[in-house]
């Protein structure tokens, strides 16, 4: 028997599946039951106040979401939360990575300070914004103001058009540390000849980035695309904590939406399925970033 | 990274992972409680802790029950509570909101108490309006743990500062007063509406609609909150004004919850607000708020030709899980504990009821309590007096909103509201949007 | 002269724009949280000044002696604190869960961290380097087990772990958040691995190598700056959880610091300048482990680059 598999499959599958294995038991225990179950909520119209049916309807729950207003709303907030913060947390992790790929006194004490954003809670985090943008005691309004370019308190959060925008802010500045960490272990595969063979040809600073660091870092790059696009575009911590959607409507993202629709609504089947849109999403999205970005995979 | 560290760490985890029974039951347990009356589980949310925990202390000293108390932050709690229900967990007794009496009868989570007489004899004590409001098709569903309404309060010293003599009796007046104490620049906005898109604004914007003489549904329950004069358009029209053409509610107040604004309010910076009444306690309180002594309540002031002093009461109370009341133990002892809590004590007291009030200012349901010299003590100190509250809690209405389809239909009545705040929506359109769905889940419901 | 001063005036310059985005960044990154750690050292007069106080006026650590020095106490009618703790003054009754919350953080943390690395390596290298039939698409299932919105996956979740008689426990939350954190580590590694020249491997086989033998002789030295980001990924990310750790844990025995900060806050028991101070305690282990370890962690990040 053994040997039979042996021959079918050679060493190196062999090899393959057993170093993959604890990783697929592992996630086989806790992530394939939930993920397998809520599907299987989506193809049902579970509605928790209704205890006693619980048909089985296919994919309308999926066609329902499609007709459903708020469902295109949220589709329009969750775009403009997650374009807006995935590009500037990229933007700011490259120039974050090139400062601390550079060699100079303090150079280390930076990249600790780096670990502080991430290693605040969200919960914290979350907060912590809040207070910052508080009406009548925050920050923003104290340092405006005396700066003299805001001539009275504001309430920064309670304006629509701005909502977003600062929770993006707060997102992303939680989350571009660990961005910038990811290219810097990148640049860290850069051989130092080829500076030095781009140096000789006579190439200034912007050359020597656009045609050697740039292109080196495309597996930081695909990374920092990939994880940040998975996280703004669940993104739930920092909506529960700051503003529950509101002002209006003005945050009421996707996930969100989800979050009302399940637990607030009691409507476990559409939520699913809302989930399950949002998820193909997710991973079509990874998966191109992939396909441009990576080498081999 | 710091491996090293793990040693000490490792056995609780490994304890964690074996799941002792020690882990597993957790803390909080009283050093002398008994195994011998069993354990009951009971979850609440994180407020008026001590106060629970310190008659959990004499529960289990007066009956050897155990028991378990696990509390959830407010803004999570329904999360909790319905993950916990779904999935089966033991909880024998949890702390209800109204508002969700009717979701969760429909989706079998609360058991009636009918055929409990060890119960129900307390509705005989009760106020009229607790019983109605934890009833739901004719099937009383808990114990009150406590009910409350929403208050109009104003700052005496501000009014006096200002040349007002009395405080207002019609929102009309209110704008004025209002507009008076702007103008001299005590107040940048002296009235206080918190309207941030949370639980509260459900009961804020009921109270204003109540006081304006509307209502959101009628006896039916049809909606006839988009009805210009009988419906909620009137309040709705008020709020827009006072924000944008008065000025006299700042426009933050869309963001401000209920927490936040009784910060303000403590600190002086408002003359008048609509404020749960419990929070008297607090406000008055030098220890707390700066602006102590001075915070005194009036009837809500009527609104508009159909005005009337009524306001939004509320409930919260202690429900039983259909699981708990089908096991013969447990049963008896979440009888006991809701007997406890909600009803009178072993020494036949109302304790809890009673400690609610004078520690933390809840008001009771418990109508003899009314005359306990410490209740009324308490309100003389507090608040200057229990005339008008008492009075007051008698023009509560309960929210007429409350549905089994009410979780979803306050999303978008949240959202409606808020749109009239911030000017982005005519309050007649607002309302006509809250309306229609709720016509709409109503419709579907049947 | 002309040629002594050519090298000098870039050097210049290079430090000037170094200083200036050094600064920048300080103030972009340490500027919060700096007035976070501000406003916990002032009392709730203090910190509700309009304009308000930059700096404590002066050094007032009652709120994190509150903390540290609160001890789980049994309440009863006689121990009980009177008052509505809304309006500060009064410290919410769950100070006392603060630290332990902070061990069961940390422990979960370093589980989290040492597991995940262990589990990831010996996926990714067998993803990124082994040709196996079914490669790509064990990537991309991985993967597609983080797309799923957790909200979706609460109840699910709560019902696998209950059926594990786990709930309430610090198993629980190790098992979930390896879930989490193992498919985007295995990511990065692959990622780095692939960086790798194929040379090298191929001079460790015919050197007799097995696959153990190339991952350990080839792969994991030269992979320090990966394996060190892992390690922080993952011991962060399960810093920072929030919505299964509300669900899958009851009490102290097992909460999170981050659900018993959200108690101080979404409740009726704020003090501000209190919160303010819990948001600066939980902030202050992780950084603490990043000085301590920054030999590593930062030699990691800037040594061991592979040179190909």
């Amino acid at each position: 028997m053994l040997a039979a598999l042996n021959r079918r499959f050679g060493y190196d599958e062999r090899s393959a599946a057993i170093l993959v294995f604890p990783v697929v038991a592992v996630l086989l225990v806790v992530a394939a039951y939930p993920i397998l179950y809520s599907f299987w909520v989506s193809l049902h119209d579970i509605v928790l106040t209704r205890p006693l049916r619980r048909p089985f309807v296919g994919f309308d729950n999926y066609l329902r979401i499609f007709e459903d207003e708020r469902f295109w709303l949220a589709v329009s907030r969750t775009t403009f939360y997650t374009v807006v913060t995935v590009a500037v947390t990229t933007l700011l992790a490259i120039l974050v990575a090139l400062l601390l790929n550079e060699a100079f006194p303090g150079q280390r004490l930076l990249a600790a300070l780096l670990l502080v954003p991430w290693a605040t809670p969200s919960v914290v985090n979350g907060l912590m914004w809040k207070w910052i943008y508080d009406p009548t005691y925050g920050l923003l309004n104290a340092l405006l103001v005396q700066l003299g370019l805001l001539d009275r308190y504001r309430a920064w959060l309670g304006d629509p058009d701005l909502t977003l925008l600062l929770i993006a802010n707060a997102a992303i500045w939680k989350q571009m540390p660990l961005a910038a960490l990811l290219l810097i272990v990148t640049m860290k595969a850069i051989p130092d000849d080829l500076y030095r063979a781009a140096k000789v040809d006579g190439a200034n600073v912007l050359q020597r980035f656009a045609h050697v660091t740039l292109p080196a870092l495309r597996p930081g790059l695909m990374l920092v695309l990939v994880y940040e696009t998975m996280i703004s575009i669940r993104h739930f911590d920092l909506f529960l904590i700051m503003t529950q959607g509101g002002p209006g409507d003005a945050s009421f993202v996707l996930s969100w939406l989800i979050y009302v629709e399940t637990f607030r609504s009691l409507r476990f089947g559409t939520g699913a399925a809302m989930s399950y849109v949002l998820a193909m999403v997710t991973f079509l999205l990874s998966w191109a970033v992939i396909r441009w970005l990576g080498k081999r995979i | 990274m710091p491996i090293p560290a793990l040693t000490s760490p490792r056995r609780r985890i490994l304890a964690g992972l074996l799941g002792t029974p020690a882990m597993l039951a957790g803390i909080g347990s009283g050093p002398a409680a008994a195994q011998a009356g069993g354990t009951l589980n009971f979850v609440g949310w994180s407020a008026a802790v001590d106060q629970v925990k310190a008659q959990i202390s004499a529960f289990e000293r007066a009956t050897n029950i155990r028991v378990n108390y696990e509390n959830f932050p407010w803004a999570q709690y329904r999360t909790a509570l319905v993950t916990r229900l779904v999935g089966n967990a033991p909880i024998d007794v949890a702390w209800i909101s109204d508002a969700w009496l009717p979701e969760f009868a429909e989706a079998g989570w609360l058991a009636e108490i009918n055929d409990v007489p060890q119960l129900m004899r307390y509705n005989a004590e009760a106020a009229e309006y607790c019983t109605q409001s934890m009833t739901y098709r004719g099937r009383q569903y808990g114990l009150a743990y406590y009910g409350d309404h929403m208050s109009f309060m104003y700052n005496t010293e501000i009014l006096q500062r200002a040349g007002i003599s009395a405080p207002p009796t019609t929102w009309e007046e209110v704008v004025q007063q209002s507009l008076r104490i702007k103008q001299q620049g005590i107040s940048d906005y002296p009235l206080l509406l918190s309207l941030a898109a949370d639980t509260w604004l459900i009961e804020f914007v009921s109270a204003l609609t109540f006081a304006f003489g509307g209502r959101f549904t009628d006896e039916q329950g049809v909606s006839v909150m988009a009805d210009a004069n009988r419906g909620a358009v009137r309040a709705a029209q008020f709020l827009r004004d006072a924000i944008h053409q008065h000025k006299i509610v700042s426009p933050g107040a869309v963001e401000t919850p209920e927490i936040n604004g009784l910060r303000a309010m403590g600190g002086g910076a408002h003359a008048f607000g609509i404020v749960p009444t419990y929070r008297i306690r607090a406000l008055n309180d030098p220890s707390q708020a700066s602006a102590a002594g001075k915070i005194r309540i009036a009837l809500m002031p009527k609104g508009g030709p159909d005005g009337t002093n009524a306001t939004c009461g509320w409930i919260r109370f202690y429900g039983m899980t259909p699981g708990a009341k089908a096991d013969r133990a447990r049963r008896e002892r979440a009888v006991r504990f809701i007997e406890f809590f909600g009803g009178r004590d072993t020494s036949g007291n109302y304790s809890m009821q009673r400690l609610l009030l004078t520690d933390v200012g809840l008001p009771s349901c418990a109508m003899p309590l009314a005359q306990d010299p410490a209740v009324q003590e308490f309100w003389q100190r507090w608040a200057g007096g229990g005339a008008i509250i008492a009075q007051q809690a008698g023009l509560a209405k309960k929210k007429d909103v409350i549905s089994p389809w009410f979780g979803e239909w306050v999303e978008t009545a949240n959202q409606a509201w808020q749109s009239v705040c911030l000017g982005r929506a005519e309050p007649e359109a607002a309302m006509r949007s809250a309306g229609n769905k709720w016509t709409e889940l109503r419709r579907a419901f049947r | 002269m002309a040629r002594a001063a050519r090298p000098v005036a870039p050097r210049i310059l290079r430090a000037l724009l170094l200083t200036f985005f050094s600064a920048l960044f300080v103030l972009y990154v340490a500027g919060p949280v700096a007035w976070l750690v501000s406003s916990s050292l002032q009392t709730e007069a203090q910190i509700t000044a309009v304009p308000p106080n930059w700096l404590p006026p002066e050094m007032n650590l009652s709120n994190f002696d509150a903390i540290l020095n609160a001890a789980e106490r049994e309440v009863t009618y006689e121990t009980r604190r009177q008052g509505d703790p809304a309006t500060g003054g009064f410290l919410p009754s769950g100070a006392a869960n603060l630290i332990p919350s902070l061990w069961n953080s940390l422990t979960v943390g370093l589980w989290v961290a040492a597991l995940n690395l262990l589990l990831s390596v010996t996926a990714a290298y067998a993803i990124a380097v082994i040709d196996f039939r079914g490669r790509r698409a064990t990537l991309y299932t991985v993967l597609a087990t983080r797309v799923v919105p957790d909200i979706a996956l609460i109840v699910p979740l709560f019902l696998v772990i209950r059926n594990l008689g786990l709930i309430n426990t610090l198993g629980a939350l190790v098992v979930t958040y390896l879930a989490i954190t193992v498919p985007f580590t295995i990511f990065i590694l692959i990622s780095y691995f692939e960086g790798i020249p194929r040379d090298l491997y191929r001079a460790a086989r015919i050197d007799g190598c097995g696959h153990w033998g190339a991952l350990r002789h080839v792969y994991l030295p030269l992979s320090l700056p990966a394996l060190v980001a892992s390690l922080t990924f993952a011991f962060l990310t399960s810093w920072n959880e929030f919505v299964f750790a509300l669900v899958l844990t009851q009490n102290v025995a097992a909460q999170t610091l981050p659900i018993v900060i959200s108690g101080f806050v979404m409740d009726f028991t704020t003090s501000f300048s209190f919160v303010n101070a819990a948001g600066v305690i939980a902030i202050i282990p992780p950084v603490l482990m990043a000085v301590l370890f920054q030999r590593y962690i930062v030699s990691g990040l800037t040594a061991g680059a592979v040179k190909g």
